[in-house]
């Protein structure tokens, strides 16, 4: 029988409610000593909240466990969760790109001493002994901003070494690592593992896990699905546990559609995406998954114009076009409504009819230029009425609105000018449940009247529900090309997963 | 910012210094007068006022601040000091004391401002501009202390130089006193930026403010210090100007703010914040003055030094935005798989 | 199409405003503020300071800056006087000369307009760096024509438009208010002027929607450098000379104005009525103190108070430069 000193971490019954979403129910959590531990789900599983709720900086409900190295603690605050040994390293690392990488390193040591004065000597020096610890050769004077992200994500550990970190809390490390760099901070991750530190190991790169774990926690929709030794588990299970659901969304009968209206003839980017071909039908919702990292955005962004692919053609209605800009894209029919809808979709101290009106604003004018007040307000309030945007005074400044009704702003900007190929991006992120589905209903609709859809999307049962033909894209690449009606979403996450050849997923 | 090793040849500081030989060689072949000690201790002398300040400028620029009330602060300094030495005492150490006093007192009114306020600095030392200027020539109805004024020993001290440089007109020169007050502030600066916490904290904050919040700086502190510190070192600036003239004109630094920002940026600091060093702001300063000094000595009318100047301004900070949209573009985003025969 | 202001409703307090300081100085000194004399007076100056009040405004409302409006009003002013003085001096008519040397200095500013739109739109440098640079050239360039010194020998007619009345209204009141419903209607009516507040707010939504960013921040300081222009011509028929000095003052006053009136200091929100408003109150401060035989630095001394007073209050009111300066220190350098 284990008892609470064998973990360095124990959770249990933890919790987060946030207004309107259940973001975590019921997580069970155990981690040893000197392990490595996966922690494994979906993107909007809860991981990322887990971790916050792990490093102090989010409160789980009331009744929850929490013990590190078998001490019980309450309202963790963030310096605490240092203090008591566990650090987090997040995606963003958190660092001064326009410092070395030895002050780095310890700079934030200096000023929790409350140190004045800097002694380089002693800085470089335990920068480079955490280095030699890490086994790493990297230049303590080097300036972070000029390393690769790998070598940086390798000073963010080194930093979190220096405050005698026992648990290392690692989210989705390798996203930006080849293949060789990933191999590094394995090895890294397995000496400090000899040292006696544990590592909470969040991803979603199967073999990756497989190599390094030795126990795995899945997370589906917020609940705890289970924890299993390496031993008990394969890609099978893992991805059956990861996303073997029942789709609660409405599934929409697939439609065998109209004529191709776009075709993208190998479409290429360095470091964005390879060799994609692809058509677009009329009155077709394509969706387009894999996981995040795989190019699905920087694709969609080349279509749309904000991101000029280096080779390859793209057709409308048979016909070559160039498109450079986004100004170019709208000229020819193609709306885009982003994935980071506060800061790319919306100008939110503006009201919703000035947001309404801002693609099409050119045809609102008279001849000396200026607006036709008549015009756009009749524009705007069918828009409003169109799309049922709560609440429907058109003056009202879009941030005080709610999520979905912020999306319906940005969707009813680009309806406003009749697009006839729409690219949607994470369209339902961030939106609660009842609103999500009216946007499906919405979209179907649109596709129903003829209107082409781009469906970018992580949730897979989205796009299960509503996509006609579907894409998987896996590192840049598209790896499968699926029939929307018979199509799983263990096959679509194996797809975007696992390399045919291999069944590795490197 | 230190770099060490073959990393120098690409620092921003480098090239900088390879534009101002380009520079200094082109002028000499012109007119070899230029390369002449006393030419060239005429260069210290006449910028070693530019160069103090723009050290302070630096260290406000580097938190991703601005102030555009420099020239009003050593204006007021200058009238002070002046005044203080007609009326007083013509004692050296007080008329530093005062000098540096009266300054720290502008720069820590001015840290004041934009750290309790929440206004952008812009705005605000565009406003104390305003006000101290005004101040300053209310008080003092914009008179000159004239030379008569000014007492000898002070006048005595401005003149000291070390050494023994022929000048082309017969005299001697050599190396102005005034010069080691500038090596003074450079070291000063240095080990302020460098080997401070104060320092760090300094970039930090210009680097991601938000990370400089989380690693516990305490910003408010920083900002306040930093215009204080240019405070005090436009105070010293402002003594060694009036040693250099030896007589006080009000009006001598209308539009100087510009020129001091303009050296700074041409030192490569980013007007964002974050970047920039000592050595960038100095070779930025030297740019400056080698070009006014060239552009006399290859008898170029006076009136093409703005010209240039505002030129090289211009191409300077284009093509830094250029180099910078160019390493944004390279960066990697996706790990694009490379293997053959993979479905597409 | 004016965005939601940050005071409540910031038109109305400027007007307010205007009304208590017209009244106080008037009360002051009834005899020396409320002459008719000086009230035209005043009618006179407003013009060429508000004019580019509003050149100034224009640009910050996109998160910019420009600090070259005044040296583009003298360079401007300047070769185009050169022209009409030198065809005067041959005995052309003044019809003639007037019209070419006012073409000129249209043409002038406009390229100086479109030297910072360039840099700003096309090569992405930020404003405050490439109007640093652009407007020492332009100083440089007055400076190598005037050789410091002033241009004159206009003919006669010229003066008037900087000294005349029609129907008992000074000509610059008429050419500012012509100025202010062009601008009125370009920035709050137009389809272009909603562009500049969304631009101001949000260029990154504001390029995602298929806008021509680059394009239409050309055209505004294009824009900009006209109304620059406007006002050199009206300055140097009041001065009745050319200098390469005349403006500078102004420059500093126009961020103040621009301000005060409302704008937004990192962008995306102002109004041009409030810019007229507070170069108005600003104008009728500075008048009234010096009747009153304040001391004009004195005068300078209130109104940078008056300045930090009115951000003070902006940033209390919760203004979206305290919000954005948390994350950016320098917003002025988009």
């Amino acid at each position: 029988m284990t008892n609470d000193n064998d973990f360095i971490l124990k959770i249990d019954r933890v919790s987060k409610t946030f207004p309107g979403v259940k973001a975590l129910d019921d997580i069970h959590l155990e981690v040893r000593r000197q392990e490595i531990h996966a922690l494994v789900g979906e993107n909007g599983a809860g991981k990322s909240t887990l971790i916050k709720i792990l490093s102090g900086v989010y409160q789980p409900d009331e009744g929850a466990y929490l013990a590190i190295d078998g001490v019980e603690l309450k309202n963790l605050s963030p310096i605490e969760a240092v203090r008591r040994g566990i650090s987090v390293i997040y995606q963003d690392f958190s660092l001064f790109p326009n410092l070395s990488v030895a002050e780095n390193i310890a700079l934030s040591l200096d000023i929790e001493k409350g140190r004045r004065l800097v002694n380089w000597k002693r800085t470089r020096a335990r920068a480079v002994d955490t280095l030699d610890r890490l086994g790493v050769s990297i230049d303590p004077d080097q300036e972070l901003g000029g390393l690769s992200v790998a070598r940086q994500q390798l000073v963010a550990i080194a930093r979190a070494l220096t405050y005698d970190a026992r648990l290392i809390v690692m989210d989705e490390p390798t996203s930006a690592l080849s293949r060789s760099e990933v191999e590094l901070l394995f090895r890294i991750m397995r000496s400090l593992k000899d040292e006696g530190i544990s590592i909470l190991f969040v991803s979603h790169k199967l073999d990756e896990l497989f190599a390094i774990a030795d126990r795995f926690t899945v997370i589906r929709d917020g609940r705890y699905m289970g924890s299993y030794p390496k031993e008990e588990m394969d890609n099978e299970r893992l991805i059956s546990l990861m996303v073997g659901r029942k789709i609660e969304y409405t599934i929409y009968p697939k439609r065998k559609c109209g004529e191709p209206i776009l075709e993208v003839r190998h479409l290429s980017k360095q470091g964005n995406f390879v060799d994609v071909s692809f058509v677009l039908n009329r009155g077709e919702v394509l969706g387009i998954t894999g996981l995040v990292g795989a190019g699905r955005t920087e694709l969609v962004q080349a279509i749309y114009g904000m991101n000029t692919p280096d080779s390859g053609r793209i057709l409308i209605d048979g016909k070559p076009v160039r498109i450079r800009s986004s100004t170019d894209s709208v000229r020819y029919g193609i709306g885009y409504v982003p994935e980071n809808r506060l800061r790319e979709g919306l100008v939110l101290q503006q009201s919703t009819a000035n947001n309404v009106i801002l693609v099409t604003l050119d045809k609102l004018t008279n001849r000396l230029g200026a607006v036709v007040a008549d015009r756009k307000d009749s524009l705007v309030e069918r828009s409003i009425n169109m799309l049922a945007i709560r609440p429907s005074d058109p003056e009202m400044i879009v941030s005080k609105l709610s999520g979905g009704n912020q999306q319906r702003v940005v969707l009813a900007k680009w309806l406003v000018g009749s697009p006839k190929i729409l690219i949607v991006d994470e369209p339902t992120n961030g939106i609660d449940v009842g609103a999500k589905a009216e946007i499906h209903k919405l979209l179907r609709d649109l596709a129903e009247s003829g209107i082409a859809i781009i469906l970018v999307s992580s949730e897979l049962p989205e796009i299960l529900a509503i996509a006609d033909r579907i894409l998987v894209m896996r590192r840049g690449r598209v790896a499968a090309e699926l029939d929307g009606s018979t199509a799983t979403q263990e096959e679509l996450m194996s797809k975007a997963i696992l390399s045919e050849q291999t069944g590795a997923s490197r | 910012m230190q770099t060490k090793g073959f990393r120098f040849w690409r620092a921003k500081e480098f090239v900088i210094f390879v534009v101002l030989v380009i520079i200094c060689a082109i002028v000499t072949i012109v007119n070899p007068v230029f390369i002449h000690p006393s030419n060239l201790m005429d260069i210290l002398l006449t910028n070693t006022v530019l160069g103090m300040m723009a050290l302070g400028m630096l260290v406000v620029i580097l938190t991703g601040g601005i102030d555009v009330s420099v020239g009003a602060i050593i204006a007021t300094v200058t009238m002070i000091v002046g005044n203080f030495l007609a009326h007083v005492s013509g004692n050296l150490l007080l008329a530093f004391l005062v000098g540096a006093g009266s300054g720290a007192a502008l720069g820590l009114m001015n840290g004041l401002l934009i750290a309790k306020l929440k206004i952008h600095a812009i705005v605000v030392t565009l406003g104390t501009m305003s006000i101290i200027y005004g101040v300053m020539f209310l008080l003092t109805g914009g008179e000159w202390v004239t030379q008569e004024h000014i007492p000898e020993g002070f006048k005595s001290f401005g003149r000291i130089v070390f050494g023994h440089v022929k000048t082309t007109s017969g005299g001697t020169t050599g190396l102005p006193v005034q010069f080691l007050f500038l090596v003074a502030a450079v070291m000063v600066t240095w080990a302020l930026l460098r080997y401070t916490m104060f320092g760090r904290g300094v970039y930090a904050l210009g680097g991601n403010r938000i990370s400089a919040e989380r690693a516990g700086f305490r910003i408010d502190r920083i900002i306040v210090l930093v215009y204080l510190f240019e405070g005090i070192l436009i105070g010293f600036a402002g003594v060694v100007h009036t040693s250099i003239m030896r007589q006080v004109d009000p009006n001598a630094f209308n539009g100087f703010e510009l020129q001091v920002i303009a050296a700074v940026v041409l030192g490569g600091t980013s007007i964002l914040g974050g970047t920039g060093s000592v050595l960038g702001a100095i070779l930025g300063v030297a740019l400056i003055a080698v070009l006014n000094n060239g552009l006399i000595l290859m008898r170029v009318s006076s009136y093409w030094q703005q010209i240039v100047i505002g030129l090289v301004i211009v191409a300077a900070v284009s093509t830094d935005i250029v180099q910078k949209q160019r390493a944004e573009a390279r960066k990697t985003r996706v790990d694009v798989e490379i293997t053959e025969g993979a479905r597409s | 199409m004016k965005s939601r202001g940050v005071l409540l409703r910031p038109e109305s307090l400027l007007v307010v405003l205007f009304i208590v300081v017209f009244g106080l100085m008037s009360l002051l000194s009834p005899t020396g503020f409320l002459r008719p004399f000086n009230i035209q007076s005043m009618a006179f100056q407003l013009p060429e300071f508000g004019i580019l009040a509003l050149a100034q405004m224009i640009i910050i409302l996109t998160g910019g800056i420009n600090l070259s409006i005044s040296y583009t009003a003298a360079l401007s002013s300047i070769v185009g006087s050169v022209l009409i003085v030198l065809m005067n001096a041959a005995h052309l008519s003044p019809a003639i000369s007037i019209t070419a040397g006012i073409v000129v200095m249209i043409a002038i500013a406009a390229l100086c307009g479109a030297f910072n739109g360039t840099f700003v739109a096309f090569v992405g440098v930020s404003p405050i760096l490439v109007t640093l640079g652009s407007m020492t050239l332009f100083d440089g360039l007055s400076l190598l024509i005037t050789r410091g010194g002033a241009i004159s020998g206009y003919p006669f007619a010229f003066l008037w438009i900087g000294n005349g009345t029609l129907f008992h209204v000074p000509v610059p009141m008429i050419i500012f208010v012509i100025v202010i419903l062009a601008t009125y209607f370009l920035i709050d009516r137009t389809s272009f002027g909603l562009k500049l507040y969304m631009i101001g707010a949000n260029p990154t939504a504001t390029m995602f929607s298929g806008i021509n960013v680059k394009r239409v921040l050309f055209v505004l300081y294009i824009y900009s450098g006209l109304l620059s222009a406007i006002a050199g011509i009206i300055m140097s028929s009041r001065y009745n000379s050319a200098k390469e000095s005349y403006g500078s003052s102004y420059l500093l006053q126009s961020v103040a104005a621009a301000v005060l009136g409302g704008t937004d200091i990192v962008g995306g929100s102002g109004s041009v009525i409030g810019v007229v408003l507070a170069a108005m109150i600003l104008q009728v401060v500075s008048t009234g103190l010096d009747i009153l035989g304040f001391n004009r630095f004195l005068t300078n001394v209130i109104m940078g108070v008056i300045l930090i007073v009115a951000l003070s209050l902006n940033a209390l009111a919760g203004s979206r430069a305290q919000r954005s300066r948390k994350s950016t220190p320098s917003a002025l350098v988009r």
